[in-house]
């Protein structure tokens, strides 16, 4: 037996609520389930009334197709936050990588990788940004430098 | 006795492991207290050994390049109480010291792989000739009591059977051979197959991302809920096979 039913997952493409999207479920004599995916308009090209959207409406009712437009709109809006704040993450962990092996080629620069001041050291490995990590750098540098002039090295 | 503490650090096959593990060490004891009480124990290979790793570890355990030499040396800790990192993490928070206090009546603990977690791992869920079953325990870090036989044994077991399954001298019947390049499969197959370790006390740490978070991978999904990072994990974010310099 045949059996035509739509779903009740219909929703309004506009605010204006002339575009309604919506599917139809199909089931033929033997049992196949068909589906398809409509856009209706309230108007025809000639103005009159969309007998495919008027009975869509009779069927699921114009409460459950707004609450469904609802809550797609609120789904919609928590993907878009929810993708922007993995974007961010995204972003600061790269950075962070990027700084990681920043400091690595920091550390195995010569007179870096023999200074023996473990708190600059430290601190170029703590700093947040490439110009902290450079100007630890150049401290160590220096400082390393300034050994080798008063012959301390 | 008290418990002799100290961390295990393993870096073989490549230099670039070998300099992450001296970063790791460099950053315990920056945030160490009291540092002199900060043993640390590197276990690398003899040809990327040099001053600056005789300098900041302890104690230096020379090991081969076999892929999964880091249970080997887990193995060989000469700590009662053992905090093991994975080389390619960094400590950013002075609650490292207070790790110890996380063994409590445990044997051994883990950070938790939870389904919102299992982005991390390619392959988590395996097959089994019982049905389905999936990783739970995470091996980045793992602290354990090498005081207790029951542990020694575990760790000797774990390197062994890992090995072995690498090398084609063991394997189940019924399990995919994907699983084979894993260790977590020889730790899920230790922890839940072998008899003598069903009263081992496996734990997890508190609040476990604080102790093993994972940085590239983490979309906002997972964060810390009682404090900042303690150890983070570069992991897949790093080009481990071009040199630094």
């Amino acid at each position: 037996m045949s059996r035509k039913q739509w779903m009740d997952n219909a929703f309004w493409e506009t605010e204006e609520k002339k575009e309604l999207n919506c599917i139809l479920e199909l089931e033929d004599d033997v049992g196949r389930v068909t589906r398809q995916q409509m856009l209706l308009h309230r108007h025809d090209k000639d103005g009159t009334e969309n007998e495919l959207f008027n009975e869509v409406i009779d069927a699921v009712g114009t409460d459950s197709i707004d609450k469904c437009t609802e809550d797609r709109i609120t789904h919609k809006k928590a993907k878009i936050e929810e993708d922007k704040l993995r974007d961010e993450e995204h972003t600061k962990a790269r950075k962070l990588e990027k700084l990681f092996n920043y400091k690595m080629e920091a550390f195995e620069v010569g007179e870096i990788k023999d200074s023996k001041n473990r708190k600059l050291k430290a601190k170029l490995r703590r700093a947040k940004s490439r110009i902290e990590v450079d100007l630890y750098s150049i401290m160590i540098l220096q400082e390393q430098l300034e050994a080798v002039a008063d012959g301390k090295d | 006795m008290e418990k002799t503490k100290g961390f295990v650090i393993v870096s073989s096959k490549k230099r670039n492991f070998y300099l992450y593990s001296l970063n790791l060490a460099e950053s315990i004891r920056d945030y160490y207290e009291p540092e002199e009480e900060c043993k640390i124990c590197i276990v690398t290979e003899e040809q990327f050994l040099d001053d600056r790793g005789r300098e900041v570890a302890d104690d230096i355990i020379i090991c081969d390049d076999h892929y999964r030499a880091k249970l080997w040396g887990m193995s060989k800790s000469p700590y009662d109480l053992t905090m093991y990192i994975d080389a390619d993490m960094e400590c950013e928070h002075e609650d490292i010291t207070k790790v110890w206090d996380e063994m409590k009546d445990h044997d051994v603990v883990f950070s938790a792989l939870t389904d919102d977690r299992d982005y991390i791992y390619a392959e988590r869920d395996f097959s089994t000739p019982e049905g389905m079953s999936k990783f739970t325990l995470c091996g980045g870090v793992c602290l354990y009591d090498m005081s207790k036989p029951i542990v020694r044994e575990f760790m000797d077991d774990w390197w062994d059977l890992t090995f072995r399954q690498m090398n084609d001298t063991w394997w189940p019947e019924g399990y995919a051979d994907s699983l084979k390049s894993w260790d977590q499969f020889s730790l899920w197959w230790l922890t839940n197959k072998e008899e003598k370790y069903k009263d081992l006390k496996v734990g997890i740490f508190d609040d476990d991302l604080r102790w093993n978070y994972y940085n590239a991978l983490n979309w906002a999904i997972t964060q810390p809920e009682t404090g900042p990072v303690i150890l983070r994990h570069f992991s897949a974010g790093l080009n481990k096979d071009t040199p630094i310099v």
